[in-house]
């Protein structure tokens, strides 16, 4: 039933709203909002009976489990009497609001809207489940939105709205945050198991942030000091939407979470240091504002802050005579201010102003509204016979037991402020003289249906304030429901036995009425201007300047940050993970640094002059990298000395084609680089400092790194290759055997690579028009064939091809292979190319601009795939190889192995992928001089 | 010695889209003209063969290994992978419209977009180092050349170019980082690494070197700061339907990449990669945040805005190491797995709007564009108001929960300073998503032609903006899918 409550206007009542608003009218759409309110209060009153007994009903159902987030509602008195409040005064609203509406406001977007708004106020009150709560908050937030920003083209009323949701919106996230803290602490989100363990959750750690957090979202939207800002900016809003959100219900949310939470925070120290005194800035600073305002809306509004302020005083006292109180005045706070706002809503609807300069002598045109906005006005000065007396006198008690005596004082100086302006309001808008200049000349009571609800609520402040004895069931049970504790026997009469609050009370009437016949001498108080007076308000200000500091923040972060330039981004990447590496892991200690191996003499006499080498062409490099030519050259040393290197290590393969890759790849950067300019472009020094640091840093790490690898003695998987190579390879260079055997799958892998990597240079070269366009802007600086290369070149390439051939075929037992010689050929015709020019090289291997590397690269592949597709024929899986070694008449045995047919592919492969690199240089050289030969 | 045949049918997905890829390629090189539509069936039908049979293939029995243990699948595997299908679907449907206008819906274009979606797939499948740079690596390659596929447009080649160079050097991080733990454990299978019973100091600190430059790396790909310099520059130079891509399904993949390395394979060794973590992410939804809210250009924007939502999926992965106990790290594993999932979708949303938008000549990517939106199209106003919503963490929307989610698992694991920083950077996040919500309701449109684009993109915007809004309704279902996946793979 309880679901029904919420669910009715949250679905039926907006989607039938939205569906009336374009069809039928404003006035059915008012209808069938109000019989959904009514239903609703129907629905929620058949609950009353055993709430009214003092017990309460809950519902639950499962929504998301997993985070504590369940359909868990329940009603006490408390939440009943919320949920009443809201239907009921919304009733009224929505029978004002549908007389108040101009032709021209759709009505569909605001029933609709005011239905949402309703129904997520119902949640609030409703809900036992903490997180259930925030999410019907957050709507709230959102809901009031839409409604304050209901004339959505007027700019005033978007920036009320806006702050608004931005105000509340934060509070809700902050409260969210605190709900889940609450929940962590607690161990569950249900608001009723929550409470029942206050004591044991006050003492938690994290409680005191908890408690800052749900404060924050409660201040928020309560508009207590300094959050108080919004509320007369939302002002903006339809009058019926003031009346009902910023007097009657929204408001009051904070008020009603600090309630529903109370015995979680009674007695905690920070709770009352932080809410009493808040309640009390916001109750004077809004009472004291509130006079001085021309505007009748922004009258209420900063009333309503002190009215707020005053309950949170209440609140923060954390007494339970303190929530006896503050249940009283939201009840009669909800009364009159509710009538107030709707009164000042037909002011302004029949005279289009809302100027209290201007809006004067009413009460001729409007004596009934006038009559009733006097009762209301009556209330809240504070009046005896009316119903804010009664909680004004009791607020007086309370303060007096208060622990400073500052409290007392400043709720008398509130009190006076709060007869002043109910003074004002009533004086400037009815009386005082005659109306001033009004966009509507003649205005005259509206219709009944708009006059009923402020006569209805005008006359339960007179009701309740000449017999306020009614009240008090319904207030005793409120106030236990919410202390979570019995309250001492209340007694509302109308005369208290004499004390000092009765002087109190005095006081404040006496020095509010003498405070405003003073301001009004001479209509002086009419040509104050209180925003000029004081600047901007202080709190839209801040939180104007809040937002600016942000987006400046912002823009200038965006500054720093959004270079675009490469190199600096590269260099922050190096630098965080530098920063990564170092921060979050420890340097080992030296002891637990493994002793290094000492090296022996002659391995020293050896190794350090190479490692001088090094040392000496690594710095080179660093002082001639911007000749390019330079350059190359001394990274040419470095790769020689690492094969060096291999050779001393034993491994002469290696060094082999290190040798061999060494030279075929310094020259054919050689080539590439004569097309491009000398020198690198020189950077700044400062950069290159920083440059160099990070440089530094970077090769200081990875050193460590690699010295801590290389001194940890470890397994070596070597004896396998070295036991296993003859026996399973037929082999004895393992090296060799472990390429075209052992990992045969990883070199036919590397050779497609290869192979797909030269014919995409290759294509991407002649592919794209630009072949042409490129090479335009080159310099010659390599000067071609000369003369004595050429006939070098005559007699070495026999000699390499032998050499090539020699090596490929002692391969599989002796240093070798098809990849060194693959790579001796290509070197051999690369040197014919370099001394003959590559037009007569390529014309001599009828080269086709590559098409036929393009084929031998092909070629290469497809021969090691047949021989490793071969295996299939006998049976066995992909690759695998097989030896023999026949005896051969006159040769004798000869070593024989299916691997060696796969190297043969290997050996093609290198070859036509490194003759493939070449053509786009060598095409690109003839370009070169077919132009300057053109230019000549 | 004849070997046994590895189970193939359990990679049966990704041999679905190699073989697509190889057979789009090949038609990108041979095929006639006039069979030029039959592209994009292709590529749709290979992701929705490949749905159909991860859903048959995996599941049952939970977790399944195959090529010697190399390859593993489990029910993270199933619901990443079909998170990741279903935003390469949505993809090609969102991009197909812009890129047949502007002459580049080609078949190298579908070639690559699945290409990268092997390369995800083998991250959700992987379970040996190699595997996971091999995947990542043919995710990014596929990804680089997409980015720079409009390739005459000067702004496309320059983000190609930053992407690539970046992405190589994040690549080279990442490889560095796998051979330093190859050197202290001596094996690349993850499984043997998790189970090596301990190091020797000075390994153990090698192990930690390579596990922060794998950090690095992850966090590259992620696009967390500091590593996200290239983020809003490749999302802004990239073509619409790249970048929609770029900003859903590798997020997933990503997702399993760091779960999978970090979670599985190195959870022993959390005391140096849940720092990092940490600062990481708290770091990235710091400045993504503070930074949106300068942007002017909505594809931009989204980018910085997708940096915070991925610091919320790294905080998830950094929290869930809590001593001994098992629930808190499930419930912090499965909202992070929830969170990237439901970041996935919100792209989709986001960028899907922009691409609803655009047409020739117009890219509809600067926050001005989306002025009146209002007055043009109502309907997919609304859907715009679902996704800026969504993204913001309004409740109600499915991003709220998201967030939720991996909050509480931050406050459970006792970081409380890091979720009410991560609170008031969603604050300040929302003022940026509500800005264009402002900018789509209450702003004079700048330009008044109508929406053009095609029905499919029009059917598709719709159902996931409401999916945003039907799964904010009701999260459970998919709360409950990342929680099972967690709880059947651990």
């Amino acid at each position: 039933m309880l679901t029904l409550v919420i669910v009715l206007p949250l679905l039926l009542g907006t989607a039938a709203c939205a569906w009336a608003g374009a069809r039928l009218g404003r006035r059915a759409t008012a209808a069938l909002a109000a019989a959904v309110a009514a239903l609703a209060l129907g629905a929620l009153l058949t609950q009353a009976a055993p709430i009214w007994a003092g017990g309460a009903v809950a519902e639950a159902a499962q929504w998301v489990p997993s985070l504590g987030l369940n359909w868990q509602l329940r009603a006490d008195a408390l939440s009943l009497f919320f949920a009443t409040l809201i239907l009921a005064i919304g009733l009224l609203v929505i029978t004002y609001a549908s007389y108040y509406l101009g032709p021209t406001d759709p009505p569909g977007k605001f029933y609709a809207t005011l239905m949402l708004f309703m129904a997520a106020m119902l949640g609030i009150v409703l809900a036992d489940n903490l997180l259930l709560l925030v999410v019907f908050w957050e709507l709230t937030s959102l809901a009031s939105f839409l409604l304050v920003g209901y004339w959505s083209e007027q700019s005033p009323a978007r920036r009320g709205a806006r702050q608004a949701l931005i105000v509340t919106g934060v509070g809700g996230v902050v409260l969210a945050a605190g709900a889940l803290l609450l929940g962590e602490i607690g161990g569950t989100h249900q608001i009723s198991a929550l409470v029942a363990h206050g004591k044991a959750i006050q003492n938690h750690p994290l409680f005191p942030w908890a408690l800052v957090m749900v404060l924050f979202g409660a201040l928020t939207k309560s508009a207590q000091f300094p959050f108080h800002f919004w509320l007369p900016d939302a002002m903006a809003a339809p009058t019926p939407v003031s009346a009902y959100l910023h007097s009657a219900t929204m408001v009051k949310a904070g008020l009603f979470l600090l309630l529903r939470l109370h015995p979680l925070f009674a007695g905690s120290a920070l709770f009352e240091t932080v809410a009493l005194p808040v309640g009390l800035a916001t109750l004077t600073l809004g009472a004291v504002v509130a006079i001085f305002k021309h505007d009748l809306k922004g009258l209420l509004a900063y009333s309503t802050i002190s009215h707020l302020g005053l309950i949170m005083t209440m609140i923060g006292l954390g007494t339970v005579e303190g929530v006896v109180v503050a249940v009283l005045h939201i009840f009669n706070h909800a009364l009159f201010k509710a009538a107030l706002f709707m009164s000042a809503g037909i002011v302004d609807h029949e005279t289009g102003s809302r100027d209290l300069r201007h809006v004067n002598g009413m009460m001729r045109y409007l004596p009934w509204s006038g009559l009733f906005a006097i009762i209301a006005a009556a209330a809240m000065a504070g009046i005896p016979f009316f119903n804010g007396f009664l909680s004004k006198e009791l607020f007086f008690t309370a303060t007096l037991t208060a622990p400073h005596p500052l409290v007392p004082i400043l709720a008398t100086v509130a009190a006076a402020a709060s007869v002043a302006y109910s003074f004002r309001f009533i004086h400037d808008t009815f009386f005082n003289g005659e109306p001033g200049p009004l966009p509507n000349p003649h205005p005259h009571e509206p219709a009944w249906g708009m006059r009923a609800p402020v006569a209805l609520l005008a006359f339960l402040c007179l009701l309740f304030g000449v017999m306020p004895w009614l009240a008090e069931p319904l207030i005793t049970r409120v106030a236990a429901a919410a202390a979570g504790a019995p309250v001492p026997e209340l007694h509302l009469a109308l005369w208290h036995h004499p004390g000092l609050h009765v002087a109190m009370s005095a006081v404040a009437l006496a020095g509010g009425g003498i405070a405003y016949a003073l301001l009004m001498t001479n209509r002086f108080l009419h040509r104050l201007d209180i925003d000029r007076l004081f600047g901007r308000r202080a709190g839209r200000w801040l939180f104007a300047a809040l937002v600016a500091r942000m987006v400046r923040t912002a823009a200038w972060i965006t500054r720093r940050t959004e270079t675009g330039s490469l190199t600096m981004i590269v260099a922050l990447v190096w630098v965080s993970a530098l920063a990564l590496v170092h921060f979050t892991v420890p340097w080992p200690q030296t002891a637990s640094t493994p002793a290094a191996p000492q090296p022996t003499f002659s391995t020293l006499l050896v190794a350090f002059p190479l490692w001088l080498l090094v040392a000496f062409s690594a710095g080179a490099l660093l002082f001639w990298h911007a000749h390019r030519t330079v350059a190359v050259l001394l990274t040419g040393v470095i790769g020689l000395v690492s094969a060096v290197a291999f050779a001393l290590l034993s491994a002469p393969d290696l060094a082999m084609t290190q040798i061999a890759v060494e030279v075929v790849s310094t020259v054919m950067l050689f080539l590439a680089l004569s097309f491009l300019p000398k020198r690198t472009p020189a950077i700044p020094f400062q950069r290159r400092l920083v440059h160099a640091a990070i440089a530094v840093a970077a090769g200081v790490t990875v050193g460590v790194l690699a010295w801590w690898l290389l001194v940890t003695p470890r397994e070596s998987i070597s004896w396998y290759f070295l036991a296993e190579a003859l026996p399973g390879g037929g082999g004895r260079n393992v090296v060799n055997v472990i390429l075209v055997d052992f990992r045969g799958y990883d070199t036919f892998g590397e050779i497609t690579v290869l192979g797909v990597a030269a014919l995409g240079a290759w294509a991407l070269f002649f592919g794209t028009s630009r072949a042409q366009h490129c090479t335009r802007q080159t310099s010659q600086w390599l000067e071609p064939h000369p003369h004595l290369l050429r006939v070098a070149t005559t007699v070495m390439l026999p000699a390499a091809l032998l050499l090539s051939v020699y090596l490929f075929l002692r391969g599989h037992n002796q240093p070798g292979g098809g990849f060194i010689a693959g790579l001796v050929t290509a070197a051999a015709l690369l040197l014919v190319s370099l001394a003959h020019g590559f037009a007569a090289a390529n014309q001599w291997v009828r080269a086709q601009d590559g098409w036929r590397f393009a084929r031998t690269v092909g070629a290469g592949i497809a021969i090691a795939a047949a021989t490793g597709a071969a295996a299939w024929a006998f049976g066995r899986p992909f690759l695998t190889s097989a030896h023999g070694h026949p005896q051969l008449p006159l040769l004798g045995e000869l070593p024989l192995a299916s691997a060696a047919l796969f190297d043969l592919g290997v050996y093609v492969t290198v070859v036509g992928a490194t003759l493939l690199l070449l053509t786009p240089l060598a095409a690109a050289r003839r370009n070169d001089r077919e132009t300057k030969e053109n230019g000549r | 010695m004849a070997l046994e045949l590895p189970n193939f049918a359990l990679l049966a997905p990704q041999i679905v889209i190699a073989l697509a890829a190889l057979v789009l390629m090949t038609a990108g090189a041979f095929a006639r003209e006039r069979w030029r539509q039959w592209n994009y069936v292709v590529a749709q039908l290979a992701v929705i063969v490949a749905t159909l049979l991860t859903v048959f293939t995996s599941g049952d029995p939970r977790v399944q290994t195959t090529f010697g243990g190399i390859f593993l699948v489990d029910w993270i595997t199933l619901v990443v992978q079909l998170f990741i299908y279903l935003s390469v679907f949505a993809a090609l449907i969102y991009g197909r419209f812009y890129l047949i206008e502007r002459g580049l819906e080609r078949a190298e274009y579908y070639a690559l977009v699945l290409l990268s979606l092997l390369g995800m797939q083998i991250l959700t499948v992987a379970n040996h180092l190699l595997l996971f740079y091999l995947g990542l690596e043919l995710m990014s390659l596929a990804l680089y050349a997409l980015v720079a596929f409009d390739r005459n447009h000067a702004l496309r080649a320059e983000a190609g170019m930053k992407y690539f160079v970046l992405g190589a050097l994040a690549s080279g991080l990442i490889l560095y980082g796998l051979s330093l733990i190859y050197g202290a454990t001596a094996t690349l299978s993850l499984p043997e690494i998790s189970s090596v019973a301990a190091l020797r100091p000075g390994d153990e600190r090698v192990f930690g070197f390579g596990l922060a430059f794998l950090v690095a790396g992850i966090a590259f790909k992620f696009g967390a700061v500091p590593f996200h310099m290239w983020v809003a520059d490749v999302y802004h130079g990239a073509p619409t339907p790249v970048t929609l891509l770029l900003a859903s399904a590798p997020k997933l993949a990503a997702f399993a990449l760091a779960f999978r390395l970090l979670v599985f394979g190195f959870f022993e060794y959390a005391h140096y990669w849940q720092p990092m973590l940490m600062v990481v992410a708290v770091a990235s939804i710091v400045l993504g945040n503070l930074a949106a809210i300068a942007q002017k250009n909505l594809k931009r924007m989204l980018a910085y805005s997708g940096i915070s939502h991925v610091g919320f999926i790294l905080l998830g992965l950094a929290v869930g190491v809590v001593e001994g106990n098992h629930q808190l790290a499930l419930n912090a594993y499965s909202a992070t797995l929830f969170y990237a999932i439901v970041y996935a979708v919100m792209s989709l949303a986001s960028f899907g709007l922009i691409l609803l938008m655009a047409r020739s000549g117009f890219e509809a990517e600067w926050l001005d564009d989306v002025k009146g939106l209002n007055q043009k199209s109502p309907w997919f106003a609304a859907m715009l108001l679902i996704t800026m919503f969504s993204l913001a963490g309004v409740p109600f929307f499915v991003g709220f929960f998201a967030k939720l989610a991996v909050l509480q698992a931050v406050v459970a694991a006792g970081y409380l300073w890091v979720a009410v920083l991560a609170v008031v950077m969603s604050l300040i996040g929302a003022f940026y998503y509500l800005r264009v919500v402002k900018l789509a309701y209450f702003d004079e449109p700048t330009e008044r032609q109508p929406l053009i684009a095609s029905s499919e993109t029009r059917v598709l915007l719709s159902g996931n903006a409401l999916a945003l809004a039907l799964f904010g309704l009701m999260p459970q279902g998919l709360m409950s899918l990342a929680a099972y996946a967690m709880i059947a793979s651990l």
